[in-house]
């Protein structure tokens, strides 16, 4: 015994063919409703009517494939044909709509935008600090760099900015208009900045809600850059610890298959402090036991484990202390 | 000298290198294809450098409108993307309102891709969008009218192959005519260099119930990618 379902009908057909039971969906049919039903239909599940025939014949097997192939099967009617066309329209834009509830594509955007606002942040902030260095001789680089855009922006004149600075008047001023470039290009700046510390922002409070553990071990920005590469959170705690620490080194990996030595940590990995300070022979090893580590926190976080407290995250640092106090000396060479 | 053009189809004909649709939306180009009038009917671009359909359509060895579903007839689409392609599919089999009265499913997991083709969609009756996954079978059942006359795989996985196999072999009606395209980046991820990624694809197909009529290289048109055009044998 088997049974044949589709949105419509469900009908019992015993081994010979026969149609031995049928029930039809008989409450009221909307849109709304249909387009629920293929969803259910869609996820694997029977139809209310299926579901009925199985409770009725326990020996009958639900077939999801049986209607289609089914030569008995009635055709839609005219009208069917319209509800059917509409639903499935709805049901099509209801999941593009639902896109936006997936924290992995908003995290995506976020985590994106925020890097890519930082690329673009590091160059300008450069050029602007360079800009304004070579008219204004006397000014400290290093020392001035952070009120450099923020000065010129505001300044009237290069006169005025210098005296913001705290320097004398430069001998050679720049033309009006290359100043009014300038100047703009420092307004850039300091919007950009802004904008980066919003990004980044918001970057770091999603990060914290969605993998609070993973945030506390690598960073909140570091977590977030991990789930994007690894295209969401799902396949992030699925992957093993080994993938996890190659993570982003794509690169470095497809020069590995062509017989180079493997890449001992993803970038990721590579700008927390407990590996980028650390020497480099012990790199490697931290960073394998950082990626275990990590591996299992994206794991907690994903399936609903206990958050770790800062206890927990200490005894990692401690951990990492361990492995470099264990190797003072680079190994020789053989 | 204008080519004299050569019908594949009711809705599809060849003019020297270049493809053309009876365009079933008057007026209307999807993806911005040059449209031409011919008397009363107009035809649409189909252009084979961004459709593998096309490509195969202009290159295979045999005849091309064997591989082309009839008017009218249920197709399935697997990774439909924006649905450039599955315009065109559509022009052909359902035409102007659907007055052949076919049905193309039309299937994708992504859902920037699913909102370019909704919108396809609600202007193109016999065109059903479905945002999901092409490889589960009961994920797409639900849509289909009847096992599918003609269906075509194009998704950037690795194992198409297999994933193929196992979704015609639910849907395809015997008789029916099945493409399959292949994307060597997406194979990449097994061993091997292009060619003998190919060459398993084709023994997963050669294993199975389905008979390969032509293996046909887009090279040129779209490099890197084949397209496979089999025939699941009809029983009796």
């Amino acid at each position: 015994m088997r049974i044949h379902f589709d949105w419509r009908l469900a009908r019992a057909i015993d081994s010979d063919g026969n149609v031995v039971d049928e029930l039809d969906w008989s409450s009221k049919r909307s849109v709304g409703a249909l387009a629920d039903r293929l969803a259910e239909l869609q996820s694997g599940r029977l139809s209310p009517e299926a579901r009925t025939l199985a409770e009725r014949f326990a020996d009958a097997e639900a077939d999801h494939l049986g209607a289609m192939s089914d030569s008995g099967w009635p055709e839609l009617d005219e009208d069917e044909q319209a509800l059917f066309s509409e639903a499935t329209d709805r049901l099509a834009r209801r999941g593009v709509a639902d896109a936006a509830a997936d924290f992995d594509r908003r995290l995506d955007m976020l985590s994106s935008a925020a890097s890519e606002l930082r690329a673009s942040w590091t160059t300008s902030e450069a050029r602007c600090v360079e800009w304004a260095g070579l008219f204004l001789a006397e000014l400290d680089l290093d020392g001035q760099r952070r009120e450099i855009p923020c000065a010129v922006a505001e300044a009237g004149s290069i006169d005025e900015a210098a005296k913001a600075l705290g320097i004398s008047a430069p001998e050679h001023k720049p033309s009006s208009a290359e100043w009014e470039a300038l100047r703009g290009h420092a307004r850039g700046v300091v919007e950009l900045t802004g904008r980066l510390e919003t990004a980044e922002d918001a970057t770091r409070e999603l990060a914290r809600e969605y993998v609070p553990t993973l945030s506390r071990v690598v960073g909140p920005l570091g977590a977030a850059k991990m789930i994007v590469l690894a295209r969401g959170r799902e396949r992030l705690a699925r992957m093993p610890s080994g993938s996890l620490q190659v993570l982003g080194a794509s690169g470095a990996m497809a020069a590995h298959r062509r017989g180079a030595p493997p890449p001992k940590h993803s970038p990721t990995l590579f700008s927390l402090p407990q590996i980028s300070k650390s020497p480099r022979w012990v790199r490697g090893k931290i960073a394998r036991f950082m990626a275990g580590k990590c591996s299992i926190a994206v794991r907690v976080d994903h399936f609903d484990g206990e958050p770790w407290d800062e206890e927990q995250i200490a005894e990692i640092n401690r951990e990492c202390e361990n492995i470099r106090n264990r190797f003072p000396k680079p190994p020789k060479r053989g | 000298m204008p080519r004299r053009p050569v019908k594949l189809g009711w809705g599809v004909r060849r003019e020297g290198r270049s493809l053309w649709t009876r365009n079933a939306v008057r007026g209307i180009s999807v993806r911005g294809e040059r449209r031409k009038r011919d008397s009363r009917i107009e035809w649409r671009a189909w252009d084979p450098t961004r459709s593998k359909v096309a490509a195969a359509l202009l290159l295979t060895g045999n005849d091309a409108s064997d591989m082309l579903p009839e008017p009218g007839s249920t197709c399935l689409y697997l990774g439909a993307s924006t649905g450039s392609t599955v315009s065109h599919i559509h022009d052909h089999v359902c035409g102007a309102g659907n007055h052949h009265g076919g049905q193309v499913v039309a299937v994708e997991i992504s859902p920037r891709m699913m909102r370019d083709l909704t919108a396809l969609a609600s202007k193109r009756p016999g065109l059903v969008p479905v945002l999901g996954d092409a490889r589960i079978p009961h994920a797409v059942a639900p849509y289909i009218r009847s096992q599918a006359d003609w269906m075509h795989q194009d998704l950037s996985i690795a194992d198409q192959a297999q994933t193929f196999v196992k979704m015609a072999g639910a849907f395809l009606k015997p008789g029916g005519t099945g493409l399959l395209s292949l994307k060597a980046a997406s194979e990449r991820s097994s061993d091997g260099d292009d060619d003998s990624r190919f060459a398993k694809a084709a023994r997963i197909l050669g294993e199975s119930e389905f008979e390969v009529v032509e293996r046909i290289d887009l090279a040129g048109l779209e490099d890197q990618h084949i397209l496979f055009h089999v025939l699941l044998p009809a029983t009796d």
